[in-house]
């Protein structure tokens, strides 16, 4: 089978919030099939090494089945949370954004 | 079937103004609700009201109201208004709401002022001696005794219960203090169509909580900040709020005005229900606890969208026994500055100036607790996920911004001015100069629990004459 990298924003629609130090990453599949992908592809492991450093604590994924989404939790991951951090994104606003640069392996036949 | 139609007017401060007057005049509503606190928000509001009594509200509830009161005197006093734009001395903003109302000849109208979110500090101490040990519920530290002797401020994010009470005794308008975003919406749904805080109604009030968070942020359920913004267009510029007509069982269909921007897609709210709600099954409010994956969105109309259940399961489950309760404690102070670089060879001057800014740190003894440097139009938004430039990329310019974090206002000065302003020495030339914001003092938060019975609301009804 065809393999091809494709990067997150190919598939998915977001949009990141905070709550203290915790970002929160909401990741829309554009289709069906898309969300069968990230469910599988988007993993805590994935994402931390993505961020290289900026996430120091833990990831977690729920999925939503009915809005075809991720709803991502990423621990210490604002340098201190929106009234502490240095970061000119106090709210990390931009997370979602570098969260979709993020690239993962496909086959072909599942796009 | 009974339905009730229930706006959004404010998502914080500040919000267009047109958006809420737009929604009064042309949404056909029967209440409508501004919410203009963010987290910290309390905090600046607070250390306002200890300085100067007459102060500790948001000032714009004013100039909003100057508006509105006129579209409610013409729609026959029709609606019901509801709002936290109080902060931390709802009793002044009423009273000057209701000069308004007196200039305006508003004969008989009512406010009702909520007060007892703001919890002294020597309350908290008195919870602690008697054993609430108030655990951080971001970091899991268990004790606020680390920060007890830096605690500025404490308020509790309360619900719908004195809204709807003062609604029953015949407010017009309902002015608290830290209600909640979410409850300022529930005590509308809840009111009118009769729900209570009781195993009846669950499901529906996780219905009136989801529709309260898509509500609760104004235009962001109505295509700005959306992914679709390349064909959501505004061509009059005056952005849409959304409007929700909710019915007896907690089905609704959000709408806007015809007569505003924006759009309501099942992608712009869809947007919104995965924002900032953390695990969807547990969306915990003070009305409620909402499952958002039991909920269902439909294209309906052309800005219509039909809310409804989704599976089997209800939307909703009992409201938690415990009001999230939030201290703010002073952590420090933060400068910044920015210093744009002109081209050629940007990043090769950036990364010198870097090497300048840590030497003179050195040179002059200067340990700022926490220094950020980042490169804006490189990585000041996505940090190390962006890598390095490639080699052959040299953008006409750049900015340099660094932000310092020092215990004190003079260290974090001094860092910014000797070392961040001062590092254009170090570029060539063209640099551009901006003006730094202000030195800035932390305010940071400890989120926490806190019983409910500890938190004694007051309602009073204002009149005018």
């Amino acid at each position: 089978m065809a393999k091809k990298r494709i990067k997150l924003i190919d598939i998915c629609y977001y949009r990141s919030g905070d709550k203290g130090d915790i970002s929160n990453i909401g990741l829309m599949a554009k289709t069906e099939k898309a969300y069968e992908i990230i469910k599988r592809e988007v993993t805590p492991e994935r994402i931390k090494s993505h961020f290289k450093g900026w996430v120091k604590g833990d990831v977690i994924i729920y999925p939503m089945d009915n809005l075809q989404s991720l709803e991502i939790m990423l621990y210490k991951a604002l340098g201190g949370g929106a009234t502490k951090t240095l970061r000119i994104d106090q709210t990390g606003k931009a997370m979602g954004n570098a969260l979709v640069k993020m690239e993962i392996e496909v086959d072909e036949s599942d796009l | 079937m009974k339905k009730v139609r229930v706006g959004s007017g404010s998502s914080g401060w500040p919000d267009f103004k047109d958006g809420a007057l737009d929604v009064a005049q042309n949404g056909d509503i029967d209440y409508i609700s501004f919410d203009h606190l963010a987290e910290l928000t309390m905090a600046i509001l607070q250390s306002q009201y200890a300085k100067d009594q007459m102060r500790g509200y948001i000032p714009e509830v004013i100039p909003l109201m100057r508006g509105l009161l006129p579209i409610w005197k013409e729609k026959d006093k029709h609606f019901k208004m509801c709002n936290n734009g109080g902060g931390a001395n709802p009793p002044e903003c009423a009273n000057q709401v209701l000069k308004i109302a007196q200039e305006l000849e508003l004969g008989g109208f009512k406010i009702g002022v909520i007060t007892g979110d703001t919890i002294p500090l020597s309350r908290v101490d008195e919870l602690r001696k008697q054993g609430w040990k108030f655990k951080n519920a971001d970091t899991g530290e268990e004790d606020i005794g680390t920060v007890r002797d830096r605690l500025l401020a404490a308020y509790a994010y309360t619900g719908a219960d004195e809204i709807i009470e003062a609604y029953e005794q015949g407010a017009d308008l309902v002015i608290g203090g830290r209600l909640s975003d979410n409850s300022l919406y529930c005590g509308n749904f809840m009111h009118p169509l009769g729900w209570k805080f009781s195993d009846e109604y669950w499901d529906r009030i996780g219905s009136a909580v989801c529709v309260g968070h898509l509500l609760e942020c104004s235009s962001w359920s109505a295509g700005t900040c959306s992914n679709l913004w390349e064909e959501i267009d505004y061509p009059k510029g005056n952005p849409g709020f959304p409007i929700a007509e909710m019915d007896e069982n907690g089905d609704c269909i959000i709408s806007k005005t015809e007569t505003s921007g924006g759009a309501i897609r099942v992608q712009t709210l869809k947007e919104h229900l995965v924002y900032e709600v953390h695990d969807p099954e547990n969306y915990l409010m003070p009305d409620g606890i909402c499952d958002l994956t039991q909920i269902k969105l439909e294209q309906v109309g052309k800005d219509a969208v039909k809310i409804s259940r989704y599976g089997d399961k209800p939307r909703g489950k009992p409201r938690p026994e415990n009001l999230k309760f939030c201290l703010a404690y002073n952590d420090g102070f933060i400068a910044e500055e920015i210093t744009i670089v002109c081209g050629p060879k940007v990043f090769q001057q950036a990364e010198k100036a870097h090497e300048f800014v840590k030497r003179r740190l050195d040179y002059l003894g200067l340990k700022p607790r926490e220094m950020l440097w980042s490169l804006i139009g490189w990585d000041s938004l996505c940090g190390p996920t962006v890598g390095s430039p490639p080699p052959d990329y040299d953008p006409p310019e750049l900015g340099i911004r660094i932000a310092f974090k020092c215990d004190t206002e003079a260290e974090a000065r001094a860092c910014r001015t000797e070392c961040g302003h001062l590092c254009w020495a170090s570029l060539g030339v063209g640099a551009g100069f901006t003006q730094p914001p202000r030195i800035r003092p932390v305010f940071a938060l400890w989120p926490t629990l806190i019983p409910r019975e500890a938190v004694p609301l007051e309602l009073e009804i204002k009149e005018t004459k």
